[in-house]
């Protein structure tokens, strides 16, 4: 119990904007992926089969993780015509959040820490 | 007569100073011929050197990759999507297609913002993906360029050419051809064992154009437009031969 304390009192050791992010939005792998590739592409708009297709997954595994963050404010949902596509939100302080854990990610430490926290949250 | 000019050492020339406002240019040829090259030298140099925005649109190069190329020809897009001079769209041709169709469409909306002038659209035969009816592939690609065209811009399209050496093209069955203004052709030519590539201006809606076939290479600056070749014939069909050759094999060797 001690050293489960003691874990989790290291792992929190992160920014704590960036925990709360971690947290409360990309709190799963499928997720962690989807705001990589809209950090990495930001002016990206599609459906959710075409996002699939360029994260490389199946569309039902990330239709579920597409609408969250979409609710999370992380993405914005629009319809088009009879197409739903998303892209990332314009509000400057969530596209903020995206670099700083983007940019965090390239620390293998931090990466360690994210797992740790994204783990205990699906249990 | 007002030009946009594309930038591309030689190809203005041919262009007899660039391409009209607000047209659509189709750029083809088979894969590794410089398309997207020359398509993102227009959009460059269009910002650099003409004061132009432009909006780049992928349907399957990921953004990374357009800045990473650009990078190596020393064109630091991201600096200029910093700046608001240029947007790297990543989307799909019904998504595309659809939002340039709705009222205040990104498309739209970018356009207006950033005052773009031109547009990449990487690359056009992706659009083939929506439909197997040719009459169907050219309404669909009639109407995206016509909502280009509305909103400004002046646009290069390319198209992906199956065939490596000789002549295509899928295109020709949807009648692409008939509906874009100035359709360029890049292809690779074999000449003593040795492959070059070749750039024609095949049409020029509104304006002369040169009609030569002229040699092209891609350099560390990008494409460079050289002069035509010379002493050979047969380019365009990916093996030239030799100008005597034909002569002999026509008259002599009858």
């Amino acid at each position: 119990m001690e050293r489960e304390d003691l874990v989790g009192r290291l792992m929190a050791d992160i920014d704590p904007e960036l925990l709360e992010f971690l947290r409360t939005r990309v709190n799963s792998f499928v997720k962690w992926d989807l705001i990589r590739f809209f950090g990495e592409n930001p002016h990206t708009t599609d459906t959710a089969e075409n996002i699939a297709r360029y994260a490389g997954r199946n569309p039902e595994a990330i239709q579920a993780a597409l609408a969250e963050l979409a609710t999370q404010g992380v993405l914005t949902e629009n319809r088009l015509g009879e197409m739903t596509v998303y892209s990332l939100t314009s509000n400057p302080e969530v596209r903020r959040l995206v670099h700083q854990f983007l940019e965090a990610t390239n620390d293998r430490q931090f990466r360690i820490k994210a797992i740790y926290h994204i783990i205990r949250g699906m249990r | 007569m007002e030009r946009v000019k594309t930038g591309i050492t030689g190809l203005d020339e041919m262009l007899r100073g660039g391409l009209l406002p607000q047209t659509a240019t189709l750029v083809e040829g088979a894969p590794g011929t410089g398309k997207t090259t020359l398509g993102m030298q227009f959009i460059y140099h269009g910002i650099v050197d003409y004061g132009e925005p432009g909006i780049i649109l992928t349907f399957e190069q990921f953004p990374s990759q357009f800045y990473r190329d650009a990078a190596n020809f020393g064109w630091d897009f991201r600096r200029l999507e910093e700046e608001g001079k240029l947007r790297v769209v990543m989307t799909s041709p019904e998504v595309s297609f659809a939002d340039l169709q709705a009222v205040e469409g990104q498309i739209e909306v970018l356009a207006r913002e950033m005052g773009a002038r031109r547009i990449l659209v990487d690359s056009l035969s992706h659009f083939q993906r929506l439909t197997q009816d040719p009459l169907r592939l050219r309404h669909l690609a009639y109407t995206f360029i016509n909502g280009l065209k509305r909103e400004g811009l002046t646009a290069i399209l390319t198209w992906e050419s199956p065939v490596l050496l000789g002549q295509p093209t899928e295109g020709y069955e949807a009648g692409i051809p008939f509906i874009i203004d100035t359709y360029i052709l890049l292809r690779y030519v074999e000449i003593e064992s040795s492959v070059h590539k070749a750039l024609l201006v095949l049409k020029m809606r509104g304006s002369d154009h040169d009609k030569d076939i002229r040699q092209f290479d891609i350099t560390p600056r990008g494409i460079e437009v050289h002069s035509r070749f010379e002493g050979h014939e047969g380019i365009m069909s990916g093996s030239a031969r030799r100008m005597a050759d034909s002569f002999i094999q026509a008259f002599v060797r009858r």
